[in-house]
């Protein structure tokens, strides 16, 4: 670690020069940087299409498959309440971080195989939103019950 | 918050035994793969540091050479942040590849600018130095970080691994009459097993014949071998001692007391604590907003220096510095180490709220039978009273008569002492049989109105009992309950039933109340009675004379006088709505019912010394999780803005990204290890009772 901070130290000098730039180079900067800000914020966090809705197979059973790829896909889905679910989760992300969903309110979780496709089974739900994520609650999903 | 729905059915019996076993080759599979890569990387590094020591070749210092050694790190060694970069930005989301992945990626950027086009910096008055080493070591240090992050996680579960393990691969069982050696998964219900000394059982099942004593302290938590005889019940994965038997299988597969131990485990550690849905909340936000608070970094260094490469490395300082995972792993990690450490000690914890919230109680209700007692009452006093009219057996065959349509616990009692006097015979016909809930019962024997119950209950009748009064005084005195015999409005005879303590309840009393709780005794017995109990296991408070119906109101009482939290402790099948309406229900198992529904935590061995175990392993759990959230949540609140340099014009103190980037790597690991510290917990010893 010392040898590190001993080569930011001697580097350090150097780097800590203030250069004259145009203002209109500063404008453009900072314009960008901001632009940059809210495209970001909108792109993560910004509501984007909308959920999709599982089909319904023999006895009201709701199914739908979920591929595990960097995130879930679809992460919002609607479901009808009052009917039992089925959630396939297919993983192709070979992150650890994905190897395990957690659905909290039914303390339920699901080692997901890599490559695997995985089945649970969730009981009728009143209307609500019941989260969904994996091990470190990174990654990210919600089913929307209606 | 509303009620959690009720926890589905459990899986299925295949998916329980092989899933803990998949995520473990799978976790094997991942160690060799960041093994690999590390070495890999830390090689390629080294020799990108050395490269900037002045007297080696110039070949060897060239920008050219760097990039040549750096690439591969980056883009081999590292693969796995960007492609998950940018399947989690198709996705919508960001998380910490997101961040390694631009933090990396941009200094590598900036670097290959300057090695190509180095005259246009030098045409701005810039220096054109490349930062290869800054991505190289960045990506290597969060490799490694991963790495032990990885090895500590197996860590986690290795409880579970444990219980799993327990369970021999083979039974011997009797086929067409002769012993076969068959794998466990083809074990049926009814199936013959024989045992011979110190092997383990295969599955649960009841004793047929032969006897020994068996181990079940792997399950139970109880140290001490029990005796096992014909009818009694055993359970698979338990070590049999001495003797040889054979038992008749009662439960395979999913059913077995192993595979609900091991499916409720889970259950609980895949539940979250009030305080990890706050900690989910942040991290679900926490890269975007990093990722802002970077290109800001960027844009206020640029207007006040207009150095590029400075703003750059800030830049990249504050998005490798910050690490979403350490707020995601703080809880997950600790209640994963409890709920295996909880296993190991008996004591299966529902749901990491019950975990959560076992801590902090402040009042313990204990139920008095069955929780401080045996639950096993006996006769010690038979007493003729001086009205009485009908001779000792007859007056014994009309209340065994009576009681043996009763189930109430005193009613065995006395219909085993009345079987241990008469010669064996059929007892008198009953008609008109009534029971009154918590006073007693009566009926028509021969043309006679017999009642048998708790002398409180014949005043309202209109019967007389001063006689009784200075008798029931002093078997209440010898803490026995009292039941009297009524035959045609005449006071006939008195029993006196004691229900034997539990050698270990006055040193669970004790050790709940050095652990500061108010312990509270309830009792359907008359106060005098429980307060005698009560006295002998060293507990003041006691209410006494409550029927069994209003238990979970005795319960809700205490809530409403603001003693809560209050934990109730009872036999998890009477006592069910007094375990739901506690803040914490403890059901005593009594070693073969694990998964009992009331209940948030089960003690399966059914001993009191769980009880106070619970709580000092959820207050260490608690400070535990305390821990880690504050060294997530501090080194976040105190990195960042460092890595975004507001020391720097107060200090010109310039955080390294390298050091950033360690520094990141690190803390999800000082995380993880110090949830590991939890699998040292052992509950403090009780003192062992005299008795």
């Amino acid at each position: 670690m010392s040898s590190l901070l001993a080569a930011v130290a001697s580097n350090g000098e150097p780097l800590w020069r203030t250069i004259q730039q145009p203002l209109a180079l500063k404008l453009a900067v900072a314009a960008g940087g901001l632009a940059l800000i809210a495209a970001q914020l909108w792109w993560f966090l910004g509501r984007h299409g909308h959920a999709a809705v599982a089909s319904e197979g023999e006895r009201g059973l709701q199914e739908i498959t979920i591929t595990v790829d960097g995130g879930y896909s679809p992460a919002r889905i609607r479901l009808k309440a009052g009917q039992p679910v089925r959630l396939t989760f297919h993983r192709l992300d070979p992150s650890s971080c994905v190897a395990q969903v957690i659905v909290p309110d039914f303390r339920r979780s699901l080692d997901l195989p890599l490559n695997g496709r995985t089945s649970l089974e969730l009981p009728a739900m009143q209307p609500g939103e019941y989260p969904f994520h994996c091990g470190m609650a990174m990654v990210r999903g919600v089913l929307e019950v209606v | 918050m509303t009620a959690p729905p009720p926890a589905a059915p459990c899986c299925h019996a295949d998916g329980l035994a092989s899933a803990p076993y998949d995520a473990e080759r799978e976790l094997a599979r991942e160690l060799t793969q960041l093994r690999r890569k590390v070495s890999v990387a830390v090689v390629l590094t080294a020799l990108v540091m050395l490269s900037s020591l002045p007297f080696l070749p110039s070949w060897f210092t060239s920008p050219w050479t760097q990039l040549i050694l750096t690439t591969p790190v980056l883009f081999w060694c590292g693969r796995g942040f960007f492609s998950g970069a940018a399947s989690a930005f198709r996705q919508h989301s960001a998380d910490m590849n997101t961040l390694v992945a631009a933090g990396t990626g941009i200094a590598w950027l900036t670097s290959l600018f300057s090695t190509v086009f180095p005259q246009l910096l030098i045409a701005e008055g810039l220096p054109a130095d490349v930062y290869y080493e800054v991505a190289a070591v960045i990506l290597t240090m969060v490799l490694l970080g991963n790495l032990l992050e990885a090895r500590a996680r197996g860590q986690t579960s290795e409880a579970i691994r444990r219980l799993l393990q327990l369970q021999p691969p083979t039974a011997r069982v009797l086929r067409n009459g002769k012993p076969v050696q068959i794998p466990v998964s083809q074990l049926v219900v009814g199936d013959l097993v024989q045992v011979r000394p110190g092997e383990k059982l295969p599955t649960d099942g009841v004793v047929s014949e032969g006897s020994s004593w068996v181990e079940e302290s792997m399950l139970t938590g109880e140290p001490t071998p029990v005796a096992k005889a014909a009818g009694d019940a055993v359970i698979g994965a338990s070590m049999n001692r001495s003797g040889s038997f054979s038992f008749r299988v009662s439960r395979v597969g999913a059913d077995t007391v192993l595979a609900q131990i091991v499916e409720l485990v889970r259950q609980a550690q895949s539940s979250r604590t009030r305080v990890q849905r706050v900690a989910d909340q942040v991290v679900s936000w926490f890269a975007p907003a990093v990722i802002a608070l970077a290109i800001a970094a960027f844009v206020i260094w640029f207007l006040l220096s207009g150095n590029p490469v400075l703003s750059m490395l800030f830049l990249v300082s504050v998005l490798v510095i910050a690490c979403p995972c350490a707020l995601g792993l703080a809880t997950p990690t600790s209640i994963m180490v409890a709920s295996g450490k909880g296993a190991e000690n008996g004591l299966i914890f529902r749901s990491a709220e019950a975990l959560e919230t076992a801590g902090t109680l402040r009042t313990i209700v204990l139920d008095k039978t069955g929780t401080l007692t045996r639950g096993q009452p006996e006769v010690t006093q038979f007493e003729r009273l001086p009205g009485g009219a009908l001779p000792a057996d007859s007056l014994l065959a009309l209340t065994a008569a009576l009681e043996s349509r009763s189930e109430h616990p005193l009613a065995e009692a006395i219909v085993a002492y009345a079987n241990s006097q008469l010669e064996p015979g059929d007892l008198p016909a009953v008609t008109d049989f009534e029971a009154v809930a918590g006073l007693g019962v009566q009926g028509v024997i021969d043309g006679q109105q017999v009642l048998v119950g708790t002398p409180r209950w014949f005043p309202e009748l209109g019967i007389d009992t001063a006689a009784l009064q200075p008798l029931v005084e002093r078997l209440e005195g010898l803490a026995c309950s009292v039941a009297a015999v009524v035959v045609d409005g005449r006071l006939e005879a008195c029993f006196g039933v004691a229900d034997p303590l539990k050698p270990s309840s006055a040193a669970a009393v004790a050790a709940l109340r050095r652990l500061g709780l108010q312990v509270v005794m309830l009792s359907g017995d008359a106060r005098r009675t429980a307060e005698v109990v009560a006295a002998e296991v060293g507990i003041e408070r006691v209410i006494a004379e409550v029927r069994p119906a209003d238990k979970a109101s005795v319960v809700a009482r205490l809530q409403e006088q603001g003693e809560g939290p209050v934990a109730m402790v009872g036999d998890g099948i009477n006592d069910a709505p007094a375990l739901a309406q506690a803040d914490v229900g403890l059901a005593m198992g009594t070693g073969t019912d694990v998964a009992i529904a009331a209940s948030d935590i089960t003690l399966i061995s059914g001993n009191l010394a769980g009880v106070p175990a619970a709580i000092e392993l959820s207050r260490h759990t608690m400070a535990n999780i305390r821990q880690n959230l504050f060294f997530a949540f501090a080194y976040n609140v105190a990195g960042i803005p460092i890595a975004a340099g507001v020391l720097f014009p107060l200090t010109g103190w310039l955080l390294s990204p390298m050091l950033a980037g360690a520094a990141m790597a690190f803390s999800s690991v000082s995380v993880v290890s110090n949830a590991l510290r939890l699998r040292r917990f052992r509950p403090t010893p009780l003192p062992v009772a005299a008795s």
